[in-house]
C-alpha cells in the first residue's frame, strides 16, 4: 500500500511537468488550430537557456524565468514572419513549415552546443529526498510540481481574470467573431503562440536536472504532450492539466505491475479513450 | 557535342560527379593487388562523431605500417551505415560486389553488426565486431564473425568482482534492466555471477528501451532497501537514470553499471552526479601494456587526444587482422580467419587469444570509479582505472553451434 501511495506522489510531480508541457500544445492547437510540431524544440530551446543561464551563474529561478523567455520570444518570432504569412494557405503548409522549423532549431542547436548532452545539478536546497515514511521524494520533484502548479494557475489567471485571457479564450472559441468586434486577431495569435512556447521553454527548464537536455530531448516529451492534448479535449485548456496528471500517475502505477508496459500504456489509454470518446475526457469539439 | 546534346565527356563528367566511378576505379585497384578493407560506422546524424573516432584509430593501425601488408598497399574504404541494420547491409553488399572487400569492422551497434554479419557469412568476409550482444559469439556465431567486446559474462561478474571487493558489506543487489536483448544478456549473467560473490538479489524492473522517467523504478527500489542498485541498461536511458537517481541524494546505497556508457558519454552528467559510480569498460586509455603505451602516444601525436573506446577499437581489430595475415601470409579471407581462430598476440588488453570455437576475443574488462568533483584534476580526468578481470563466459552458457 506504500508503495501506491509512493508511486501517486511520484506521478502526481511527473504529470504536473506533462501539463506544463501539454498546456502549452493546447493554447497553440486552440488558437491556432496547427498541432504544434516544434514544440518539442522550444522545450529542448527552454533547458538549453536554462543551462546557459545557470553556467555563467545567474539564479536557478532566474534561469527559468530565462527559459520561458527565451523560448516565448523564439515562439513569437516563429508565429510573427512564419504561420502568419501562411494563415491564408493550407493546413499542411503549416504543419511543414513547424516540421522544418524544429529540425534547424535541432540543427543549430547542434552547431552551438555539439552533440554531447548537458545536465545541471539543482540548487542545493533542491537537492536529496525527504523521508516520508512510506517513501524517499526527491526535493526537486516536490518543485517541479510546484513550480508546474503555479505556472499553470499563472496562465489560469492570465487566460481568466485578464482582457488579453478573455480575447484569447474567445479567439479559441469563435475566431470570426473576435476579428467582427476589432480585435486584432493577428497580435493575439502571435501572443497566444509566444505563451504556448513560452511553456514549453518553462517545461524544458524544469526538467533539466531531470532529463538532461540535447538537441533532440524535447522529441519523447513532445509525443508525450500531443498525447496528453488529445486525451485531455483538443481546445480544451484544462484538459489538458487534468491528462497530464492523469499519464503521469498512470504511468506510475503501471511500473508495479508491468513496468516494461509503462511507455506503451500511456499509447493504449489515449486510443481506447478516442475509440469511446474521440472529444477526449474534456473536449468540447 | 553530340546531336541529342551528350558527349563522352560529358557523361565521364557526369559519372565522376555522381560517384560512379569511384567502385571501379576501387575494383581496379584491387585487381592490381592492391587489398581493399573497409570501415562501416555512423558518419553521419546526432551521432556522426563516432564514425570519426573510430576512423581515428583505424588511421593509426594503417599508418604503423605505412599503409602496406604482404607488399601490398592497403586501401581503407570508408562507408556510413547511419546506424541502420538496413543500410549497414547494403553498404556491404555494394562494398562486396564493387571493391572486393573482404575484411571490415563496424558499428558499436549490435543490431548493425549482427545485421552484417549473415552477409559475412554468405560471403566469407572476415568481420571484426564490436557491438555488446553475446550472440556474436553465441547463437549466431560463424566462421568469419569475430568479436572484440567482452563477453556481456565477463563484463558482469568483472563488475561484481569490484563491488565485492570494494564493499565486502554489501549484500543486496536491485536491477534495473532495459528491456530487449542486450538487457537480457546482462541479467542473464548478473543473475549467474551474483549468487558465487556471495550477493543477493533482491528485486529486477525491466523499463522499455527510450524511458525517460526512472523515478518510479527508484521508487520500488529503494523500497526494499537494497545496497547496491545495479543498472543493466546503457547510453541515453543510464545517463537519465543516473541523473535522476542523484535527486535523492543516496549515500549509502552503491550505484554500479557493468556496460552503460564509455568514459566520454559521462561528460554529459555533471562531477556531483557520477561521483562514486561503478562503470564497467572495455577500454581505458591507462591501461599499462606496451601495445595500448604505444597507442595512446600515437593518438596523442596525431590527434592530440587521449584514445576512447571507439579508437581503441577500431586499431586494435585492424592491427589484429593485419598480424593474422603476415601469420596467414595470406590476404585471403578463409586462411585469413582460419590464422584467427585460437590466435595468441599482445594486443592493447596485454596478452590476448582469440576463442576457435566461438571466436570471442578473450580479454580483460576494466572497471573504473568516477570521481569526485574536488578530485578532477581537468574535464578528462572523470574516472580512475581500479580493476579488471578476465572471467570467460562458462562453456555451458555459450549457444554457438560451431565444433
Amino acid at each position: 500500500m506504500n508503495l501506491v501511495a509512493a508511486q501517486i506522489v511520484n506521478g502526481l510531480a511527473i504529470g504536473m511537468l506533462y501539463a506544463v508541457m501539454a498546456l502549452g500544445l493546447s493554447i497553440i492547437k486552440g488558437l491556432l488550430n496547427v498541432p504544434n510540431f516544434a514544440h518539442g524544440a522550444l522545450f529542448a530551446v527552454g533547458a538549453y537557456v536554462c543551462y546557459t543561464l545557470s553556467t555563467i551563474g545567474a539564479p536557478f529561478a532566474v534561469a527559468l524565468i530565462g527559459a520561458f523567455s527565451g523560448a516565448a520570444l523564439l515562439g513569437f518570432l516563429i508565429e510573427r514572419f512564419g504561420i502568419a504569412n501562411l494563415t491564408g494557405g493550407s493546413y499542411l503548409l503549416q504543419v511543414l513549415f513547424l516540421f522544418g522549423t524544429a529540425l534547424v532549431i535541432e540543427q543549430i542547436l547542434v552547431l552551438i552546443y555539439g552533440t554531447t548532452g548537458v545536465s545541471l545539478v539543482p540548487p542545493a536546497m533542491l537537492g536529496g529526498a525527504m523521508d516520508l515514511g512510506f517513501m524517499f521524494l526527491p526535493r526537486y520533484l516536490v518543485f517541479c510540481a510546484l513550480v508546474g502548479a503555479f505556472s499553470i494557475v499563472a496562465v489560469w489567471l492570465l487566460i481568466e481574470k485578464t482582457r488579453i485571457g478573455s480575447s484569447i479564450r474567445a479567439g479559441i472559441e469563435r475566431r470570426e467573431m473576435v476579428q467582427c468586434l476589432g480585435i486584432d486577431i493577428g497580435t493575439l495569435l502571435t501572443l497566444g503562440f509566444a505563451l504556448g512556447a513560452g511553456m514549453a521553454g518553462l517545461a524544458g527548464g524544469i526538467a533539466l536536472p531531470l532529463l538532461g537536455a540535447n538537441a533532440t530531448s524535447g522529441n519523447d516529451m513532445m509525443a508525450i504532450a500531443f498525447v496528453v492534448l488529445v486525451l485531455g479535449g483538443l481546445g480544451s485548456l484544462y484538459g489538458a492539466v487534468a491528462a497530464g496528471i492523469l499519464i503521469g500517475v498512470a504511468q506510475s502505477l503501471t511500473t508495479l505491475v508491468a513496468p516494461s508496459a509503462s511507455t506503451l500504456l500511456i499509447y493504449v489509454i489515449m486510443t481506447v479513450v478516442l475509440l469511446i470518446g474521440p472529444k477526449g475526457l474534456f473536449g468540447e469539439r | 557535342m553530340t546531336p541529342s546534346g551528350f558527349s563522352r565527356r560529358s557523361v565521364l563528367q557526369a559519372l565522376a560527379a555522381s560517384g560512379c566511378v569511384a567502385p571501379g576505379f576501387a575494383w581496379a585497384q584491387a585487381a592490381a593487388g592492391d587489398l581493399n578493407i573497409a570501415l562501416l560506422s555512423q558518419n553521419s546524424g546526432n551521432f556522426a562523431t563516432h564514425g570519426e573516432v573510430v576512423f581515428k584509430g583505424a588511421t593509426i593501425a594503417l599508418e604503423e605500417r605505412g599503409h602496406t601488408i604482404l607488399g601490398r598497399k592497403i586501401n581503407l574504404l570508408r562507408r556510413d551505415d547511419e546506424g541502420k541494420p538496413a543500410i549497414g547491409v547494403r553498404r556491404l553488399t555494394e562494398l562486396v560486389e564493387t571493391s572486393q572487400v573482404k575484411f571490415f569492422i563496424g558499428n558499436a551497434s549490435s543490431a548493425v553488426g549482427l545485421a552484417e554479419s549473415e552477409i559475412a557469412a554468405r560471403e566469407k568476409i572476415v568481420q571484426y565486431a564490436g557491438g555488446g550482444s553475446d550472440e556474436f559469439t553465441g547463437a549466431r556465431c560463424n566462421p568469419y564473425t569475430f568479436q572484440w567486446s567482452a563477453s556481456p559474462y565477463t563484463a558482469s561478474s568483472t563488475t561484481l568482482e569490484y563491488v565485492r571487493k570494494a564493499h565486502p558489506n554489501a549484500k543486496r543487489v536491485y536491477t534495473l534492466t532495459v528491456d530487449y536483448a542486450f538487457g537480457h544478456s546482462l541479467l542473464k549473467y548478473t543473475r549467474e555471477a551474483a549468487p558465487e560473490l556471495g550477493f543477493e538479489l533482491a528485486g529486477n524492473d525491466m523499463h522499455p528501451l527510450g524511458e525517460r522517467q526512472y523515478t518510479q523504478y527508484f521508487n520500488k527500489a529503494l523500497a526494499v532497501k537494497p545496497d547496491v542498485i545495479l543498472l543493466l541498461t546503457a547510453g541515453s536511458d543510464f545517463l537519465a537514470a543516473v541523473r535522476q537517481l542523484s535527486s535523492y541524494g543516496l549515500k549509502k546505497v552503491i550505484v554500479a553499471a557493468p556496460w552503460a556508457a564509455e568514459l566520454d558519454e559521462l561528460k554529459e552528467l555533471t562531477p556531483q552526479m557520477r561521483a562514486g559510480l561503478i562503470l564497467g569498460l572495455n577500454y581505458h586509455s591507462s591501461i599499462n601494456t606496451p601495445v595500448n603505451k604505444a597507442f595512446v602516444a600515437a593518438a596523442a601525436k596525431r590527434y592530440q587526444m587521449l584514445p576512447t573506446y571507439a579508437m581503441a577499437y577500431a586499431y586494435d581489430t585492424f592491427r589484429t587482422i593485419f598480424l593474422a595475415m603476415e601469420k596467414a601470409k595470406s590476404v585471403d579471407s578463409t586462411a585469413v580467419a582460419r590464422v584467427m581462430e585460437g590466435m595468441q598476440l599482445d594486443s592493447v588488453h596485454g596478452p590476448t587469444s582469440i576463442d576457435a570455437r566461438t571466436h570471442q576475443t578473450n580479454r580483460p574488462y576494466y572497471v573504473c570509479l568516477c570521481k569526485q568533483p574536488d578530485a578532477q584534476k581537468n574535464d578528462q580526468d572523470i574516472a580512475d582505472l581500479v580493476f579488471q578481470g578476465d572471467k570467460p563466459q562458462p562453456a555451458a552458457l555459450n549457444q554457438c553451434s560451431r565444433t
